[in-house]
């Protein structure tokens, strides 16, 4: 079997904060999207001859919402297009809560848009709103198109509300996600036959296209063509598979020239097995160990149909990665580091330790892993940490048992001080379960440690 | 949930704002915003080039620049149905100020095949002498008069309501 495990952590380890590429900043980012829908009203107040009557009042705010749609449709498939700078700047965990609060957002407005639309059409010219509802859908050009696609986004918007979500496989609802990009293709046509801002304006109908046209166009090159080219270059394939506890198991991905990817420890990719019934659908994986240049390593533990299958993986199976993705990586700093982790969220905090620099140092000590687990058997990497810190002096402490056995909860932050020294002028450096997550975050803020030095990331599709 | 009601709470604030100026927009300036219809509207025999004439010339001195640059852009103005004896006739103008462009037909009589075939003939004339009079002061189309009676009405509506 392999052994990157026992690579000699020194070895090539990359400049921590130094991904490769520029990282877009958060607020940049928020003040694009917000010029963007500056824009969409500059261009609904230009067409929007001067209000008359409650009729009016609905349809122009009818059209508005109408119009913020259809600019957000897009913003959130660009959000989630697997764009570098965004991965890098924001990640890829804070971008999906970013696409999860704008759908429930633009879903609710679409939704306005419909009824404020037909109520004012009702109102101005005297029809009953079931009327116009009717007249609206067979008589207007492919508004009837447009209400199925709202219907669908609908559906997608309620698979992925919290409830039902726990409810479903993971896999039914990434494909479930697909029929959003239909929707967005149906309701399109009805924005240009019927909308105001677009009827009589080919200026406006060609930059509104070309911003679909755009967004289409990255989803294509960085969710598709990106990830082909790169098995072209590194030809990715399965190396071997070792099992590390009950449930969990590391794979180990072979490929040429990997040290072009620039990874860094804390990234992740998603990975596509080319397999029998796996092949269509991709998965965001942590490198569990600093990647070499033929190998890298991901662990994971079983907890959905794939991840049951990666176990009987056969060597050789080809892989496409996209990546590496997540902003999840060691901040250019010099302080002292502590890195808690919580059950298989140990995969990226394993790389990372393993990146740690030596201590600068007696003012702020060597890292400090914390690593949380229900039981002792769910300890992965045992081994390879303990190594680890002995060769670099640094510390490693296993939180094992329930809180109901302990009574308490471990991860307190009276605990973590007494286990760290100089807590609060460290960077931490959490992973695991959200719950877990949370509770780590306030221990640690209570501890003292400034929210801008603690970093996170949660195991949640 | 806060967040939810945040956003959509600003959602709802910023489009009032945004109504309430295109309201307030024209009791300052509802007499002056009427003025640049009145020579293509009255004029049927104005040619598109003179009401396009008119439309920049009102929009040089006007002085509530904002309401006029609004009035002034493209936009669509939807007629009322126009119930006639064979179905519903709407209309919706396209316009460039206060020259129509172009004329859609949103709902047609329905009536069997002969009133298609009518309508077939004489919406495109109906069309066409709209955009030559750029007023509803049309001829109706014979052997279409139920047609053009509706279509008269519709398009009289639309043009009220975008030159009130």
């Amino acid at each position: 079997m392999q052994t990157l495990s026992s690579q000699p952590a020194a070895r090539a380890a990359p400049h921590p904060g130094r991904v490769a590429g520029w990282r877009a900043p958060p607020g940049l980012v928020l003040a694009v999207i917000a010029a963007g829908v500056a824009g969409v009203i500059a261009l609904w107040w230009r067409d929007t001859p001067p209000i008359t009557g409650l009729g009016d009042e609905l349809t122009g705010a009818g059209r508005i919402l109408g119009l913020l749609a259809g600019y957000g449709v897009v913003v959130l498939v660009a959000l989630m297009a697997r764009l570098p700078p965004l991965e890098r700047g924001i990640g890829a965990s804070r971008l999906a809560r970013w696409h999860a609060m704008g759908g429930r957002y633009i879903i609710t407005i679409i939704g306005a848009h419909a009824v404020l639309i037909t109520w004012g059409y009702a109102v101005t010219f005297h029809q009953r709103v079931s009327t116009e509802a009717g007249t609206l859908l067979t008589s207007y050009p492919d508004v009837l198109m447009a209400t199925v696609a709202a219907g669908l986004l609908l559906g997608v918007g309620l698979v992925s509300a919290r409830l039902v979500r726990r409810r479903l496989a993971y896999e039914t609802w990434y494909h479930l996600h697909f029929y959003t990009y239909l929707a967005i293709a149906l309701a399109f046509s009805h924005q240009f036959a019927n909308g105001a801002s677009f009827v009589d304006s080919l200026p406006d109908r060609v930059a509104w296209s070309a911003l679909y046209a755009t967004v289409a166009a990255l989803v294509l090159w960085y969710r598709v063509v990106t990830p082909l080219r790169r098995l072209g270059r590194h030809r990715f394939r399965v190396a071997g598979l070792r099992p590390e506890a009950p449930g969990i198991v590391s794979v180990y991905i072979a490929g040429d020239r990997l040290e072009k990817l620039h990874a860094e420890p804390g990234q992740f990719f998603r990975w596509r097995f080319l397999a029998r019934g796996m092949w269509w659908q991709s998965h965001p994986y942590s490198l569990s160990a600093l990647p070499r240049p033929d190998m890298m390593r991901i662990t994971v533990k079983a907890r959905g149909d794939h991840s049951d299958a990666l176990a009987r993986l056969r060597p050789g199976t080809r892989v496409l990665a996209e990546g590496p993705f997540g902003a999840f990586t060691p901040a250019r700093s010099r302080r002292g580091v502590v890195l808690i982790a919580g059950g298989v969220g140990i995969t990226p905090i394993r790389a990372m330790f393993a990146a740690m620099p030596e201590p600068a140092g007696r003012r702020f000590g060597a890292a400090t892993l914390i690593y949380r687990a229900s039981h002792p058997r769910d300890i992965v990497f045992r081994r390879e940490l303990d190594q680890i810190a002995a060769s670099r002096g640094a510390a490693v402490h296993y939180l094992t048992g329930s809180r109901d056995q302990l009574g308490t909860d471990p991860l307190s932050a009276r605990n973590l001080a007494a286990l760290v020294p100089g807590l609060h002028r460290r960077q931490a450096y959490v992973c695991g379960p959200p719950g877990m997550t949370e509770t780590a975050i306030s221990a640690l803020r209570a501890a003292g440690v400034p929210r801008r030095r603690i970093h996170h990331e949660s195991f949640d599709f | 949930m806060r967040r939810a009601i945040l956003a959509l709470g600003s959602t709802i604030a910023g489009i009032a704002v945004l109504l309430s100026f295109k309201t307030h927009g024209i009791a300052a300036a509802g007499t002056p915003a009427a003025a640049p219809s009145t020579p293509s509207g009255s004029g049927s025999s104005a040619a598109p080039a003179g009401a396009a004439d008119a439309a920049g010339a009102a929009a040089t001195p006007s002085p509530a620049g904002r309401t006029e640059a609004g009035a002034a852009g493209r936009r669509t103005v939807t007629g009322r149905v126009a119930q006639t004896a064979r179905g519903p006739v709407q209309v919706e103008l396209t316009l460039a100020g206060p020259r129509i462009t172009k004329v859609t037909m949103l709902q047609r009589t329905d009536d069997g095949p002969l009133s298609n075939q009518i309508d077939a003939t004489a919406i495109p004339k109906l069309i066409n002498e709209t955009l030559t009079a750029q007023s509803a002061h049309i001829d109706a189309v014979s052997g279409a008069s139920y047609t053009s009676e509706g279509y008269i009405q519709s398009l009289q509506s639309a043009l009220d309501k975008a030159r009130a």
